[in-house]
């Protein structure tokens, strides 16, 4: 696997890191931090979390907007029913009345998939009726979470068609499905729904394989709504997974991220924001910028390798606090030319590692494939 | 996580079974060091090692069938071991033994599965010796296979 990694790295690095190729050159990552207002409605709402200053972390990130403005984005929330878990339920709701207390308000809300986590109708019900106190405008695509139990059915019903775009105060935002478009692995083996989800929702799994996408129909799609956008003005695209590759047995990446790039290539401000993978990551391939989001639910380790140069790395989280290592983003697009992501991460002074030993990657890890789910009585 | 009430019939296959047994018969103590290995042993003591890897990958990715089977309650939250730690990562049992921080305590990779049992998982914690405990043990270390021993690193 390693080597194979390895390989395919070397050739994302010849193919997309030309020299001089960068997504801006007046680009810049910055971190400010501040004690955020929404800090005192969470502490009046929700009692027992330990530590109360989430600091917010800044990535500065230059390109012309028309106008300031900000919006607010909310993923990986792997709701369960409440009857079996209300500790993603409780942070929703901390979300969804952080966002709404936001002063000027977000201009909308991108959440960013898996809503659900076995893509069952009432997870994804409760789910619109958490997001329901959110009185701002709300634009989803899919995680893979929610969409195998019946191939995005409910979704579809409550959500609409799982891409599109939009135009806001000269910013063109679209918004990409990057799960469903999954090999078949399910028809051969006579995979019951509920065993189809049950592969898909494991992040570690062998069967479900490289399940992550854009497909030739969506890029195609794309480089159509792109056709008539001037290549030097800002793009930001939404998609779960990483337009990338990172690690793929993860599907941290896109198994297409190739010909992404040779559709994206002609614009020179193109910016990333994913979710899936539940961690704070940067990283830059040819002319785009990618930005990994936080969950509200809990957080992924850093994969054993690949992790971008370019990221600084999180905070490895406290196991015994649920508010720890997850939360939600604010993105603004301000009058100074700027794009910044902060992260606003519960129960932490600082989302970033100060030293070594704060970081999951200080101990080195190899690690091997799962292999009891291959061993299936199909 | 995922329910897989389907893997009961498996685990009662026959075959793992009578592997066992063999092992059993063939690798008691009596015989051990008095010839040279056969492949047939080394193969048996291999089947021995994965069949508990299999067990413990199965309980740690939240097996229902396999967890009654076994009579253990990893997790009442609808987590699993695996969601926190795919692929066992972040498990680091090359650290241990060590200082545990959750719990103020020089600590073996046993105690802090259970403080994962019943803290993040609100599971039932499982005895140190157990059959359960030896298969997330081996599950563990058999997917960090390669990592050098670091006792002690936080
Ligand atoms: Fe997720
Ligand atoms: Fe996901």
């Amino acid at each position: 696997m390693s080597d194979e990694l390895d390989r395919i790295r070397r050739e994302m690095h010849a193919v997309l890191q030309q020299p001089g190729v960068r997504p801006d050159d007046s680009l810049q990552i910055t971190r400010r931090t501040f004690i955020h207002r929404s800090l005192l409605f969470g502490a009046a709402s929700v009692g027992q979390t330990f530590a109360w200053w989430p600091l917010l972390n800044t990535i500065d990130v230059a390109h012309a907007a028309e106008a300031p403005f900000k919006f607010a984005w909310i993923s990986d929330t792997h709701l369960y029913e409440k009857s079996l878990n209300t500790r993603f339920v409780d942070k929703v709701v901390r979300a969804v009345q952080e966002v709404q207390a936001m002063d000027p308000p977000a201009d909308f809300l991108i959440f960013g998939g898996d809503l659900a986590q076995l893509g069952k109708i009432e997870e994804l019900e409760l789910g619109v009726d958490l997001l329901k106190d959110l009185t701002i405008k709300k634009y989803y695509i899919p995680g893979e979470h929610d969409w195998y139990l019946d191939m995005g059915k409910k979704w579809g019903e409550l959500f609409g068609q799982p891409n599109w775009t939009f135009d806001h105060k000269g910013v063109r935002f679209i918004g990409l499905d990057t799960v469903s478009r999954g090999p078949d692995y399910w028809t051969v083996k006579k995979m019951t729904p509920e065993e189809r989800m049950g592969h898909m929702a494991t992040l570690d799994g062998t069967v479900a394989g490289a399940w992550a996408g854009v497909g030739r129909d969506q890029l195609d799609w794309m480089q159509k709504i792109l056709a008539d956008w001037d290549k030097s003005k800002p793009i930001v695209i939404f998609s779960h997974n990483p337009l990338y590759e990172y690690y793929p047995p993860w599907n941290f990446w896109v198994r297409d991220w190739r010909e992404v790039n040779e559709v994206l290539k002609p614009y020179t401000k193109v910016t990333n924001i994913h979710g899936h993978v539940h961690q704070v990551l940067y990283n830059e391939i040819g002319s785009m910028r990618s930005i990994g989001m936080l969950a509200t639910s809990w957080p992924w380790p850093y994969a054993p390798e690949g992790v971008p140069k370019l990221t600084k790395p999180m905070i490895r989280a406290d196991p015994g606090d649920h508010f720890d290592g997850v939360g939600w983003e604010t993105v603004n697009v301000n009058a100074e030319d700027k794009v910044d992501v902060e992260y606003i991460m519960w129960g932490r002074k600082e989302v970033f590692v100060q030293s070594d030993p704060d970081s999951s990657l200080s101990q080195p890890e190899k690690l091997r494939p799962r292999m009891a789910d291959n061993m299936w009585p199909y | 996580m995922t329910i897989r009430a389907t893997f009961l019939g498996t685990l009662c296959r026959p075959s793992f079974v009578v592997a066992i047994a063999a092992v059993a018969i063939f690798v008691g103590p009596t015989s051990a060091h008095k010839a040279p290995h056969t492949p047939e042993q080394l193969k048996q003591y291999e089947d021995v090692l994965m069949e508990e890897v299999r067990k413990g990958d199965l309980l740690f990715h939240g097996d229902a069938a396999t967890a009654k089977q076994m009579g253990v309650v990893l997790s009442t939250t609808g987590m699993a071991c695996a969601m926190c730690h795919p692929m066992a990562s972040d498990t680091h049992p090359q650290s241990y033994p060590k200082f545990q921080v959750e719990t103020s305590k020089f600590a073996t990779l046993r105690d802090m599965i259970n403080w994962c049992i019943e803290k993040p998982n609100q599971g039932e914690k499982i005895e140190i010796d157990s059959e359960a405990m030896k298969a997330l043990e081996a599950y563990i270390a058999w997917s960090n296979s390669g990592s050098v021993l670091v006792p002690g690193k936080h």
